[in-house]
């Protein structure tokens, strides 16, 4: 009894899934998300084996420049994101919103740039059916942009309720939306 | 109130200390941006698809890593941030190996 009794606390072991930043959950979102665009962009330039002529020529319709201005509107949100955490961590509040505030902004100008974007291809009859590319862009942009819609809800949500926890779990999903387009903006905009 | 910034030091070490590692990482994405699509239009002028799309999808990597590590956190998780490293790295190769395929036929 007294062995027990001087004998020192021992900490419970460790899992390597503490060792993961922020809530397991949202880890657990992000590997999906990540296997799904990523099996995605696997099926794109699978089916481009078909026709690599004509998904380069169906690629030329793309806008490049505004899909690479739409990559550093979504860094920067990502940015202001990851800061807005840091200042809430520091218990400076205001800013923290502000932060939250900007990246969901630029999350908008994100969504106003790709609907410029859909709007040029139909002005040109582009549609879902013109062509195997415009079936997997349309697709894979869509799906995207239809997580940066729940990304603008979810920060101005976080920016309300805003303690440390939630800014981390909003910031994170933001990240991933961030990280999905960056493996997007290649495969699809870039490699011809 | 305000930096007192020595004035015997370069200004890349001034740079680095003034800087926060997530300020670094936000500027490194934004240059890694704008190089793959500079890598991208020099293919129009003729740079081989190869060069172009292996350069492009490594740009991709990187850029990847530096969100995973630094805004995602995963910096403070060394051995997660290796695994994704090198499931990215792996998924990159597999995308560049059928982006070629049609070149080598």
């Amino acid at each position: 009894m007294q062995e027990l009794a001087t004998k020192p606390m021992q900490e419970p072991a460790k899992s390597v899934l503490d060792e993961l930043p922020g809530e397991l959950l949202m880890w657990v979102l992000i590997i999906s998300e990540l296997l799904v665009f990523g099996a995605g962009l696997l099926a794109f330039l699978g089916v481009r084996l078909t026709d690599p002529a004509g998904f380069a020529e169906a690629q030329e319709h793309l806008n490049r420049t505004s899909a690479a201005f739409n990559t550093i509107v979504l860094v920067t949100s990502g940015f202001l994101a990851a800061r807005a955490l840091h200042l809430r961590e520091q218990s400076k509040r205001r800013s923290a919103r502000w932060h939250l505030a900007g990246a969901s902004s630029l999350g908008l100008v994100f969504l106003a740039i790709k609907v410029f974007e859909y709007w040029e291809k139909a002005q040109l009859s582009i549609t879902s059916e013109s062509h195997p590319f415009f079936t997997f862009y349309y697709l894979l942009t869509g799906f995207h942009a239809a997580h940066v819609i729940a990304g603008v809800v979810i920060l101005v949500l976080v920016a309300w309720k805003d303690d440390p926890q939630n800014i981390e779990v909003g910031a994170s999903f933001w990240h991933m939306v961030d990280l999905v387009w960056v493996l997007l903006f290649p495969v699809i905009y870039l490699l011809a | 109130m305000g930096f007192v910034v020595p004035g015997h030091l370069p200004i890349g070490i001034i740079m680095t200390q003034l800087l926060t590692p997530l300020t670094r990482a936000w500027i490194a994405l934004l240059i890694l941006s704008i190089g793959s699509t500079i890598v991208a239009s020099l293919a129009d002028y003729g740079l081989g698809t190869t060069a172009t799309g292996a350069v492009i999808l490594l740009l991709a990597w990187f850029k990847a890593r530096t969100i995973l590590s630094r805004y995602l956190g995963l910096w403070k998780a060394p051995s997660w941030n290796h695994g994704f490293n090198w499931v990215l790295a792996a998924f990159c190769l597999i995308l560049l190996g059928l982006y070629l395929v049609p070149a080598l036929m």
